[in-house]
């Protein structure tokens, strides 16, 4: 009698699983055809949904498919380094037409992928593209994109917005080395915008921005004890808004900026988001906006006009999130105009791409 | 005739045994994939169609079947690592750390050494020192465990999480720091690149499957003889089924505790070093998380059996390897194969379950495995 049970418990299980198989559509079946436009994505390490680089370009690619630009869009979660090209061949070799790598991790595989399937466009989101800058051609691409992104622009917008936020007008930043040269942009930038808000306002705001230079590069973007103990030099001296752009130092100042009560503004990607612990204060952040650049570039692989190397995207700022009650109306639409203004080249930051 | 009789009745003893010890493994496995189907149909997905992925990812063609190959190498290795331990009554929880210390030294003298020294060295001497000084500092690293057991009486499971932090910790300080790759591009924990002549072949062109995996094989061989056949493998099971039966019989348990701590991280310490010289030529802090844990899975489902290993590692590696072929083709979350690796620990741990569904019963002695927190 037990048995009769087992073996009927058995046939159920199989008839769910045997009703399950009409269901999936294979599609990606389709995209060695000449008119289905796939686009792949291969995540760094980590999840799809991390908040951060790997969610907002798969929400690029997801873009490019509701505008209708991409007919299949499928990602791969990477679980190991070293499956990176494994990844990047599955969708390789099913024909995909175009594949983003998130990641300067995958710049390496991205780069060798890139030789391996000529006739596969891919973006690689965060990967600089050396080669464009180096005399010697035999490593240059042909149909690998870096995705960069106005680093000068970002810290213009945060730093006119802590311009006009601050009531002490002090504000300060803290942030990585200066050598690496998206960090002096976002620096300078914060700087340049808030020179920009005195000008529309009359106002003099005192901006700190340091840099923390004085260590080397395997301490100045992890050191978050110096950094929060920077941010707090900076709120002593009476500044009341902080922006923290370099890795975890940078981290260690927005949150010290947060739990002291201050404005906080975070760096690259929502800081919102991923940072909980300084979320209630996070005024806004520096972000590169991803998403659109990665189905701009989609788009441009479509219909053929994206060139190897780097590409530029745009960059913006966070919403306001719990702090939205505090910015007043003025300010909100001041930094819509100050964010057009930078889009279509009538506001410059003036920053030079590197520290002269 | 008599002899001939003798042979066919031990054959069939030895696949008796074989069949006996692979069954409840077998039936766990096969359980936790229909389960595994039964929970992918009900977050919508459809599971032969994930299991064809699975399949045709793991050995659909024959890169498929290298990247498993590549994928069971520091399986193994890990696998028998945690599993000697077992032998001897101890459990390696530290195989992640070790493996970890055995990336990084092996690293180091891969990109390093030739600078040191001002010369260029030949592949015959670089490469197996590299693997030699990673796999000596993966068996310092767990002996000191082992001796802390064996002179303190400080429990092995406790200080081998313990070491694994301060090796994993140790690992992404130096990775950061004095070991970072300097090229100007460089922004992530990472070393250089290992000389050349530190690098391990592959066995086929455009494969990335290299000569560690045989090498694998081959010390999964090693230490069945050194456990079957040696006094020293003798001494180290004997101390592990009863340590004061051990005393009494005149074997120096202490010294066979420490000698299998440092054997098993010899081996987890060599699971690194031929990660590095063999696959990635260089340490990255994003390699090789998480093999030292699933090693203990591989050592339970195989039974502490270097061919049972080797097996185990080869069924894990699949699952890995074939999960994003799954993943492309389904958009189900990798974490699926952890949940169905989790499901078949679960069945060959807890075998009563499967002894209850399938009605099997239980037969002999059970196998113990390590001993208690009572040590």
């Amino acid at each position: 009698m037990k048995k009769l049970y087992f073996v009927m418990a058995l046939l159920i299980v199989a008839s769910m699983i045997l009703s399950a198989c009409g269901a999936g559509a294979p599609t990606a079946a389709d995209c060695a055809k000449e008119e289905v436009f796939c686009v792949g994505l291969v995540t760094d390490v980590g999840k799809i949904n991390d908040k951060s680089f790997n969610q907002s370009a798969w929400e690029g690619v997801q873009k490019s498919n509701t505008d209708g630009v991409a007919d299949v869009v499928q990602f791969i979660e990477t679980a190991d380094a070293k499956d990176y090209a494994k990844n990047i061949a599955q969708f390789g070799d099913a024909g995909y037409d175009v594949i983003v790598t998130v990641g300067f991790g995958l710049g390496e595989a991205t780069a060798a992928a890139g030789l391996t399937y000529p006739d596969v466009k891919f973006i690689g989101v965060d990967q600089f593209q050396a080669w464009q800058f180096t005399e010697d051609t035999a490593d240059d691409s042909a149909n690998v994109t870096g995705l960069g992104f106005p680093e000068d622009n970002a810290g213009f917008l945060v730093g006119a917005l802590a311009a006009m936020m601050s009531e002490s007008h002090k504000i300060g930043a803290v942030c990585g080395t200066d050598v690496v040269p998206p960090v002096w942009r976002f620096g300078e930038g914060y700087k340049a915008g808030a020179a920009y808000a005195d000008g529309m306002n009359a106002t003099t705001t005192e901006v700190f921005v340091v840099y923390h230079s004085d260590v080397g590069f395997d301490k100045t973007f992890t050191d978050p004890e110096w950094g929060a103990q920077t941010a707090k030099s900076m709120m002593d001296q009476g500044a009341d808004a902080i922006f923290g752009c370099g890795g975890l130092t940078g981290n260690g100042a927005i949150t010290a900026a947060a739990q002291a009560g201050k404005y906080a503004i975070g760096v690259d990607a929502d800081q919102y988001l991923t940072l909980p612990e300084a979320a209630p204060r996070m005024l806004s952040s520096a972000m590169k906006l991803i998403t659109p650049g990665v189905a701009e570039l989609i788009a441009a692989a479509k219909d053929g006009s994206i060139t190897a190397g780097n590409f530029t995207g745009t960059a913006g700022y966070a919403p306001y999130h719990d702090l939205d009650g505090e910015v007043s109306a003025e300010i909100k639409t001041a930094m819509e105009d100050i964010n057009a203004g930078l889009l279509d080249g009538s506001i410059k930051t003036g920053v030079s791409p590197v520290k002269p | 005739m008599q002899t001939e009789k003798q042979s066919i009745s031990l054959t069939k003893k030895i696949l008796q045994a074989i069949s006996d010890a692979s069954l409840i493994p077998f039936l766990a496995i096969l359980t936790a994939v229909v389960l595994g189907g039964i929970i992918i149909y009900f977050v919508g997905g459809n599971p032969l169609l994930a299991y064809r992925g699975l399949l045709e990812g793991a050995f659909g063609s024959t890169k498929a079947l290298s990247e498993t190959a590549v994928w069971a190498t520091p399986y193994i290795f890990a696998g028998l690592a945690v599993a000697l331990a077992f032998k001897g009554g101890l459990f390696n929880i530290g195989a992640e750390g070790q493996l970890a210390v055995g990336a990084v030294f092996s690293a180091l003298i891969g990109y390093a050494l030739p600078e040191w020294l001002g010369f260029d060295l030949p592949t015959i001497i670089h490469l197996p020192l590299a693997i030699l000084v990673g796999m000596l500092m993966g068996g310092l690293w767990a002996g000191i465990v082992g001796w802390l057991k064996a002179y303190t009486g400080g429990h092995e499971v406790i200080n081998t999480i313990m070491m694994n932090y301060i090796a994993l910790n140790t690992t992404s300080f130096l990775l950061n720091g004095i070991m970072k790759d300097r090229s100007p591009t460089n922004v992530i924990a990472r070393t250089p690149l290992i000389a050349e002549s530190a690098r391990m072949p592959a066995i086929f062109d455009g494969l990335r499957v290299h000569w560690g995996f045989i090498l694998a094989l081959l010390v999964a061989f090693f230490i069945w003889w050194l456990l079957n056949k040696t006094t020293l493998g003798f001494e180290i099971r004997t101390v592990g089924l009863n340590p004061d039966a051990a005393q009494y019989a005149g074997i120096n348990v202490k010294r066979t505790i420490i000698l299998t701590m440092a054997l098993s991280g010899m081996l987890a310490g060599l699971a690194g070093s031929i990660e590095v010289t063999g696959l990635n030529y260089r340490h990255e802090l994003g390699f090789s998380i998480g093999y030292g844990y699933d090693a203990i899975a591989i050592a339970l489902l195989g039974k502490s059996h270097p061919l049972g290993i080797v097996l185990a590692a080869f069924l894990f590696a699949a699952m890995r390897n074939g999960a994003s072929r799954m993943q492309f083709l389904t958009q189900l979350p990798v974490d699926l194969i952890s949940m169905i690796q989790a499901l078949i620990l679960l069945f060959v741990a807890a075998d009563a379950i499967i002894r209850y569904i399938y009605r099997i019963k239980a037969k002999g002695e059970r196998v113990v495995l390590t001993r208690g927190w009572g040590g």
